[in-house]
């Protein structure tokens, strides 16, 4: 997980990384229980400028060398997310493939991240688009140390595009390409149930007060929420989900 | 002989007229599987009429199901596989025929737009169905479900099920549950009685709430393309999750952007062509599109008796189009590895012959012909030389040629220069346009094709 300071309006603004404490509390619960081991990377590797923070995840298998951790599978889990405390071992399911969770938001924008992508940065390579998945749930082995190099390769190699990309279109900054080279590079994917990362849960209804969500799946990522100014409602639904499962969090 | 079939459930209810704003709406899903069955050879099969006439107690949602079976066999259907799908879908013209995909297997597609509703009518039913903790994971939309005989009994026994607790069933789909009709109790079924439900076939099979997945947008980001996604990436889809009395005119806008596809008149030819690569997966051959092409231009049955010769035919994906289209072929190639290929194409086809010789030897000695293909050597001096050898040694007859618009060769300077000269006509163009890329890497900077002395 990453939890980094980086102020400003983003990803890890104040305002959004506010509740970001439950989402690391409830997983550091699911490891103990799990024997796994939770990692949270509070510094960035490059300077923000050089490369966005999102890319920077990337150099996951680096980071864990560097800090002398031993590892079997890797899931690189958005801090945005809240795991429920009996969630199946997804380690155990993963077949030693590439893992991501079926996705089933929003395909307009999808379907325009892809086909933008596609056109200016993959020389109009196109994916299978059923099979896109959100990067902020991505099970990986050491086998996929080298396919993670390649994607900082990539990066390197097409920055200038990609950034200007980001700032043109607004359809995401490293999820896109990620998709793409996995497609390109014929990495052996296998996608889990929409139950394993539950984006967009307001398209499909359950997210409300009542946490509907919470008795049909496993983890919960809180966005693509609408009217959600500040990220209040963010902030809100981890803080209530947590509460739910855990109790009033020690700080 | 067995076939698989579509069963297609389209039942007008009268009572219902003004929720769904009438039942138009048939007639597009119907046209566009009906095209389907007939390209990929299968049985369409609608019902129409209902089996019981009280549809308050009999829902046709439910009668499509449970008496499935019981009117296939009334009707003397012999069946291979079965398609249960709602007329509330429209398949795309060049769908992959879904049934060979199955492996044999019931196969159906998740379900999870509106998670709220599926939970709570998964609550509802819960007790009718002893208390059993039905996956949701694994819950399938009933709209559309492929599967075969060995399903019989399980379908005889869902019917038995719904009779002997119908008045239950009707107070919990009107009174109590009001989330839906047979779906739910059809994933109860499934789950309990350990159905195998094969549930790997892809998302474009299925696709229904259009509006609440987006795909009725176009990426206006680009704006290149104004084709709706749904059109673009869907192959089946279902006009549902959106208000009832819409479904017709929605229907009817997809069909107005689509119907040119669905020509019963040209489904041989799109047989044909979907067996063979073309030029956006392929190097050495012609687009779907010029093969396409050839097929229109050369309809007319007085082309039918005529016979062509094709300079340079390769592997023989060209030859089997024009084996289709003219009385007798001769196909020219240097190659013998490509001739065994040609043959192995073309294997069973009666009216092909393949010459081995160079087409820049010396001395031809082909059969005269009305109609050549020139697609030999490629560079200007080449092509040069085999429009004026065609016009001397046959007698003026039609030439077809490829690569018109190929921004690596002067193919088409060689051609203009033919035209200008006065040494042939121009025909029509056919074939992709300019900008299409081909699977050489290369993008046409012009017509793929040309037709000289048409008339």
């Amino acid at each position: 997980m990453m939890d980094i300071d980086l102020g400003g309006d983003g990803r890890y603004s104040s305002s959004r990384r506010a509740a970001y404490k439950y989402s690391i509390d409830s997983w550091k619960k699911w490891c103990d229980k799990n024997d796994c081991r939770l990692f949270v990377l509070n510094d960035l590797v490059l300077e923000k400028e050089k490369m966005a923070i999102c890319w920077q995840r990337y150099y996951l298998f680096d980071i864990l060398d560097a800090n002398e951790i031993e590892y079997d599978q890797v899931l690189m889990i958005d801090a945005d997310t809240i795991v429920h405390p009996d969630c199946p071992n997804f380690f155990d399911m993963s077949e030693g493939k590439l893992c991501g969770a079926q996705f089933d938001g929003s395909w307009d924008w999808v379907l325009r991240s892809i086909e933008n992508y596609s056109k200016y940065a993959f020389d109009n390579y196109m994916m299978p688009w059923w099979k896109y998945f959100d990067c902020g749930f991505v099970l990986v082995n050491k086998n996929h140390k080298q396919f993670y190099n390649d994607i900082i390769n990539y990066y390197f190699t097409n920055q200038n595009t990609l950034i200007q990309l980001q700032d043109t279109f607004h359809v995401g900054t490293d999820q896109t390409p990620v998709n793409m080279l996995v497609h390109q590079r014929e990495i052996n994917l296998k996608l889990l149930p929409y139950e394993f990362n539950m984006s967009d849960m307001a398209r499909k209804e359950i997210l409300g007060d009542d946490l509907l969500f919470t008795k049909v799946g496993w983890i919960y990522q809180y966005n693509a929420i609408p009217n959600n100014k500040d990220n209040q409602l963010t902030n809100h639904f981890i803080k209530k989900t947590y509460e739910h499962f855990y109790g009033e969090l020690n700080e | 002989m067995k076939k698989n079939v579509v069963w297609w459930p389209a039942v007008v209810n009268t009572e219902h007229t003004d929720k769904y704003g009438g039942y138009e709406y048939f007639q597009y899903s119907r046209k566009t599987w009906e095209y389907w069955c007939e390209r990929n050879d299968c049985l369409f099969v609608p019902f129409t009429e209902p089996v019981e006439e009280d549809l308050f107690r009999y829902r046709i949602n439910w009668q499509k199901a449970i008496f499935l079976f019981d009117e296939l066999e009334k009707r003397g259907i012999e069946y291979d596989q079965i398609a249960l799908v709602d007329s509330s879908f429209m398949i795309r013209h060049d769908t992959p025929n879904f049934f060979e995909m199955t492996d044999r297997r019931f196969t159906a597609w998740r379900d999870m737009d509106n998670m709220r509703w599926i939970y709570y009518s998964i609550q509802g039913y819960k007790d009718i169905f002893d208390g059993f903790e039905l996956d949701m994971s694994k819950y399938v939309n009933s709209g559309f479900m492929v599967f075969n005989e060995e399903h019989k009994d399980l379908f005889q026994r869902f019917k038995q099920f719904y009779i002997d607790n119908i008045d239950e069933f009707i107070k919990l789909q009107d009174e109590t549950v009001k989330k839906g009709t047979e779906q739910t109790p059809m994933n109860y079924w499934l789950q309990t009685n350990q159905v195998d439900v094969n549930t790997d076939l892809p998302l474009p099979f299925k696709l229904t709430h259009l509006q609440r997945k987006t795909l009725f947008h176009y990426n206006w980001q680009l704006n290149e393309d104004k084709t709706p996604f749904f059109i673009k990436y869907g192959y089946n889809c279902s006009f549902n999750g959106i208000p009832k009395d819409n479904r017709t005119n929605m229907m009817r806008q997809a069909w107005e952007l689509t119907k040119h596809n669905y020509n019963i008149e040209t489904i041989k030819s799109d047989k044909i062509l979907d067996t063979m690569p073309h030029k956006d997966t392929a190097k050495y051959t012609t687009s779907r599109k010029f093969k396409e092409d050839i097929f229109k231009t050369f309809s007319d049955e007085k082309y039918k008796d005529l016979t062509m010769l094709e300079l340079g035919s390769c592997q023989g994906n060209s030859t089997l189009v024009y084996s289709n289209v003219f009385k007798k072929v001769y196909g020219v190639e240097k190659d013998k590895w490509n001739i065994e290929q040609a043959e192995l194409k073309c294997k069973g086809v009666s009216n092909v012959e393949f010459i081995n010789a160079d087409v820049y030897s010396p001395n031809w000695d082909f059969p005269q012909v009305d109609v050549v293909m020139i697609d030999a050597g490629h560079t200007y001096e080449h092509v040069k030389h085999d429009i004026e050898k065609v016009v001397n040694y046959f007698n003026n007859p039609i030439i077809i040629m490829d690569d018109y618009g190929n921004p690596n060769v002067e193919i088409k300077r060689a051609i203009d220069e033919a035209i200008s000269s006065g040494l042939v006509t121009k025909g029509p163009h056919i074939g992709e346009v300019s900008g299409f890329k081909t699977a050489a890497g290369w993008v046409m900077n012009d017509r793929e094709g040309i037709i000289l002395n048409y008339e």
